[in-house]
This record gives structure tokens, sequence and C-alpha cells, in this order.
């Protein structure tokens, strides 16, 4: 592959066999394993039957919250009859005696079937990302592989012409190692709107929900009641029966 | 465009009268920001590819991102009958989300037209 230089202007003419044989299957390879991952993770998910006791507590949770976000709509009394039933110091739904709180990490780690979800998952992500990124290096390194269209300052010069070694060439002239993170990047995108609604799921947001473990079984309970404690009743249809004469009144007319 | 033609920003919020409470219907916020999230995505990319083609360089490129995300914030609240209050809850929603998200994409998308056009 040669790169020709015209002799007064900047730019660089570039083969096209670059664009053939780089560019389009760079981007060809990455749309497909991308679509390959999601059809593996569909077949990999192995149904797990669900801890009874985890899912009581889950539906807890959430029951407590529904009452937290309409308890502006039901009688002061019926709210303060829900809240003693879930708060109660002695039998209340939400109140876990302190010995028993579990830790969920422990539990989770000793759950079989749970890492080996998890290390799937990892992997099945991992993976794919690191052969393809080893195969670009191996066979497309040591040429300019695309031209991006705004300037950038020298210091993106290692990161991204890390296979050229012309310290003249100007720096939008990039390597192929480039054009795969912007593939990668930019391709987000373009899976969610082909694998339908976030099920492409990339691998900057996957971190980030390795990152954040918080299991909601240990601390949600306490946390519910809490929340549920601080809640001020708010009496918010304190007219409703007069709204709804106006309401009527409109429909009859 | 097929993502606007069968996706009509669906649901509303009921406002109470005097008091002006206004209550979420969580699923459809959820379906309107989708729908936020698909047309600006969808947008980016063809937006990305004309820009290439047109040989934006340098900073008209990203004025002409910008003025995409401004056609699109235009479009939606046109779509949600200039009353956004009653599909979403706040403005910056319908004029911000996805913003970046977008960027991407487009990016993408301007680099490999404007070198398949221009370059090779």
């Amino acid at each position: 592959m040669h790169v020709g230089i015209r002799a007064m202007a900047e730019d660089l003419v570039l083969d096209t066999a670059i664009r053939d044989w780089v560019l389009i299957p760079l981007s060809v390879v990455m749309v497909l394993i991308g679509v390959l991952r999601y059809f593996v993770s569909m077949l990999l998910c192995s149904s797990q039957t669900p801890d009874a006791k985890i899912v009581k507590e889950g539906q807890v949770i959430l029951r407590a919250r529904n009452l937290r976000t309409g308890a502006n709509f039901v009688p002061s009394k019926s709210f303060r009859l829900r809240k003693i039933y879930f708060c109660n110091e002695e039998n209340g739904l939400l109140f876990v005696p302190k010995g028993q709180v579990q830790n969920p990490q422990a539990q989770m780690f000793s759950d079989p079937n749970m890492a080996m979800d998890m290390m799937k998952k990892n992997l099945s992500m991992i993976i794919p990302q690191t052969l393809t990124f080893a195969w670009v290096n191996f066979f497309f390194s040591g040429f300019v592989a695309a031209k991006i269209p705004f300037p950038l300052t020298q210091r993106f010069r290692s990161m991204l012409q890390n296979g050229i070694d012309l310290s003249t060439v100007d720096v939008s002239y990039v390597s192929s190692r480039s054009w795969y993170f912007l593939n990668l990047f930019g391709l987000r995108g373009l899976f969610s709107l082909i694998l339908g609604e976030e099920n492409a799921v990339d691998d900057t947001q996957r971190m980030m929900q390795m990152g954040g473990f918080g299991f909601d079984p240990s601390k949600g309970l306490s946390a519910e009641k809490d929340n549920i404690d601080i809640t001020q009743h708010d009496w918010a249809l304190p007219y409703c029966e007069q709204r709804a004469e106006a309401v009527l009144r409109k429909v009859i007319s | 465009m097929a993502v606007h033609s069968d996706s009509a920003s669906s649901g509303k919020k009921s406002s109470n009268g005097p008091n002006e409470l206004l209550t979420f219907n969580a699923e459809n916020m959820q379906n309107n920001m989708k729908i936020i999230y698909y047309s600006r995505t969808f947008l980016s990319i063809i937006g990305g590819v004309v820009a290439g083609i047109l040989g934006f360089t340098g900073l008209k490129g990203f004025v002409f991102y910008l003025l995409l995300m401004g056609l699109t914030s235009l479009g939606l609240v046109a779509k949600a009958g200039f009353s956004t209050h009653t599909y979403f809850d706040s403005w910056n929603r319908v004029l911000l989300d996805g913003f970046l998200g977008g960027l991407m994409s487009f990016v993408l998308f301007w680099t490999f037209a404007y070198d398949i056009v221009h370059i090779f």
C-alpha cells in the first residue's frame, strides 16, 4: 500500500485498497461481532430459579416504594395505617433485626449460579474486544488508515498514530487502531437501533454496572424503612369533590 | 423516517387543576425518553454521513451537529404539540438528552463518509 504525497498540498492521497480492505471490513466485522455477542448472550442466559425469600423481599420493597410515591393520594389515616404496618418496631414488614442482616456479597459469591453468570457476562464482553484488538494490531498496523475531519493538537499524535513513524504527517491522519476505537464508541448508537431497546449494552455501561454492586436485599429494607419514616403526608386532593363536579359539568355540557 | 412516523409521543401525565400537582406515569415517561433517544441516534448517523459527503471539516462539522440537535429538539417539541409539560417532566429532557451519545456516532459516520468521498 503506497502513500503518495502531492508536492504542494498537505493532503495525502491514500490508496483505494486501504478503503476497501481496512476501513470497511473493520466496521463490518465489529458490527457482526456485536450482533453475534447479542445472540450468544441470549442463548447462554441460564434460567435461574430465584430464591423465594429474595423475591419476597423484593416485592416488599416495591410495595413500600409505591406507598411512598402514592402517599399523597390516600387519606391521612390510611397512610398512617400503612406506615405503621411497614415500620412497626416489632413486626413491621421492613424491620430487620440486626443479627439477621445477611451480607449479600458473601451470599452472591458462594452461590455458584450467580458467580457463573457474572463470569460469563464478563467473558462475553472482554473476549471479543481483546481478540478484535489483537487482530487489528497484527494485520493493520504501520500505515495511515483514515483522516479524521477535524484538527487535533500535537498531544494526540502518540495516541492516534502509533504505527506511523513519520513525525511530519498531520495528526489528522490516524492509524487503524484509532479507527478501531472510533468504531467501538460510535457503533453503540447503531447497535441500539438494530438490536432494539438498549439490548446493545456496550462495554462502558457494563463496566459501570459491574463496578457499583449495591445489591438490593441487604440495605434495601432498612433504606426503605427510613424513607417511609421521613415521608410527610400532604393530602393532594383536598378539593376533589369540587374538581370532579367541574369536570363532570364540562363533560355534560 | 420510520422512527418518526410510528412513534407518537405517548401518554400524558395528569395535572390536577388548582394545586398544580403533577403526577407521572412512569412507563409512558420511559417510552417517551426512548423515542427521543432513537430519534437523536438515527439523526446523528444520517447527519454524520451528510456532513462527510458535503466535506465539512473541523468546526463546521460540529456546528452542523449542533444545528442537527437543535432541529431534533424542535421537531420533538412540535410533535408534542408545543406543550412539553404534558409529556416530559422538564425542558432539559427534550433539549439535552442523548446529546453526547449521538456525538460519537456522528463523528464515526462523519469520518467514514468524509474519507470515502474525499480522501480515497
